[in-house]
């Protein structure tokens, strides 16, 4: 067979094929930049939410109804990838949250490099909780680490009960699975009961929420859920008594 | 779109990985993928016949594609299984997602032409 050939070198090899068994991993790249974010928001305690679906469950608008609830609680911030057009960072803006679109150009799903760079022109300092909202995809997404905490995906009533297995790793790596458009329940075929069951095949430890945004149901728990990691995003200690208090009285509402 | 982001990250990182006269004798990329990485052998063989029209340095390099299972494994009984249907459930019956194959995205082995000089 052949010289063995080590990388780097300028040695000619000899013989006829000669094999280099490697081991490059292709996300190492978005990983290596992934951690560069996880490591910039765990400096100034920001949790960092990811936000996933297909196109059209709803994301927008529970930004818009988490932003109405908690916008006076804590400081948030969201950024938001679409292919095209900035119509989702205004509706967000809108709703009195500072927000930036990331617009992929046709990619099907947000990189680390591009939420990386997107954080260079929206102001950070001081804010407890990041959204980033993903391009609406089941797919691509999944395999994408933006340097987040939690990764949360939605799937609405009017998409079928079904979804988790059919894109099991996006359900494999979500922590947190929002039920969304809880409030059309009585006019479509979907069972809360059935959706769970398949994630949880997929994914044991995934929690549940069913939510509506419209109606506001379940944003009450939601919410709560969220306040609780920003609370241990913090630590425990007595200065964050702020979120603690405002938790608090949110819990009681 | 997904599958010819993924040829181009092929291409840089064997660049970073190799110098720039080996990288012209590239012949053979071996892929393992797990099945979970979404990756779909026949759309990566498509979308490396697009990208290599304008990447003439791997004009005469072919890809290989080797999908691999799901393998998790259960903390309860020490075993490794396979997950069949995305049951991510141990022949025991426990259910258990700690994958330890399955999310591969890799370049295994590179074939390297030889030259004459």
């Amino acid at each position: 067979m052949s010289t063995p050939h080590t990388h780097k070198s300028n040695r000619a090899p000899v013989g006829a094929v000669q094999c280099e068994n490697t081991s490059l991993n292709l996300l190492k790249a978005n990983d290596f930049v992934a951690k560069t974010i996880r490591d910039r928001m765990a400096a100034q305690s920001t949790l960092v939410i990811n936000i996933t679906s297909s196109a059209g469950s709803g994301k927008t608008t529970l930004m818009q109804a988490t932003a109405a609830r908690l916008k006076d609680t804590l400081s948030m911030a969201v950024l938001v990838g679409d292919l095209e057009t900035e119509r989702d960072a205004i509706r967000i803006r809108e709703a009195g949250v500072p927000s930036l679109q990331i617009v992929t150009g046709g990619i099907c799903h947000l990189e680390a490099q591009m939420v990386l760079q997107a954080m260079d022109h929206i102001t950070l300092e001081g804010v407890d909780l990041l959204f980033i909202e993903n391009v609406g995809n089941l797919v691509c997404p999944a395999a994408f680490d933006l340097g987040e905490d939690y990764r949360v995906t939605l799937i609405a009533t009017t998409e079928g009960d079904d979804k988790p297995k059919k894109y099991p790793r996006m359900f494999l790596t979500s922590e947190v699975m929002l039920i969304s458009k809880a409030d059309l329940l009585p006019y479509v075929p979907f069972s809360v009961e059935a959706v769970v069951q398949d994630a949880r095949e997929v994914n044991p430890d995934i929690h549940a929420i069913t939510v509506s945004s419209t109606s506001g149901v379940g944003i009450d728990e939601w919410c709560e859920w969220l306040l609780e990691r920003v609370r241990e995003k913090k630590g425990s200690d007595e200065s964050n008594d702020s979120v603690v208090f405002l938790s608090k009285q949110l819990g009681s509402m | 779109m997904h599958e010819v982001s993924l040829v181009n990250s092929i291409f840089r990182s064997i660049e970073l990985e190799f110098p720039k006269q080996d990288v012209e004798r590239v012949r053979g990329i071996f892929m393992r993928v797990g099945l979970l990485s979404n990756v779909e052998p026949v759309l990566m063989q498509s979308a490396f016949a697009a990208v290599i029209e304008t990447e003439s340095a791997f004009r005469q390099a072919t890809l290989h594609v080797e999908v691999l299972p799901i393998l998790v494994h259960c903390a309860e009984c020490d075993k490794t299984s396979l997950v069949e249907n995305y049951k991510f459930v141990c022949a025991c019956g426990k259910p258990s997602n700690n994958i330890v194959q399955g999310t591969e995205l890799l370049i295994h082995k590179v074939e390297f032409a030889l030259d004459d000089d």
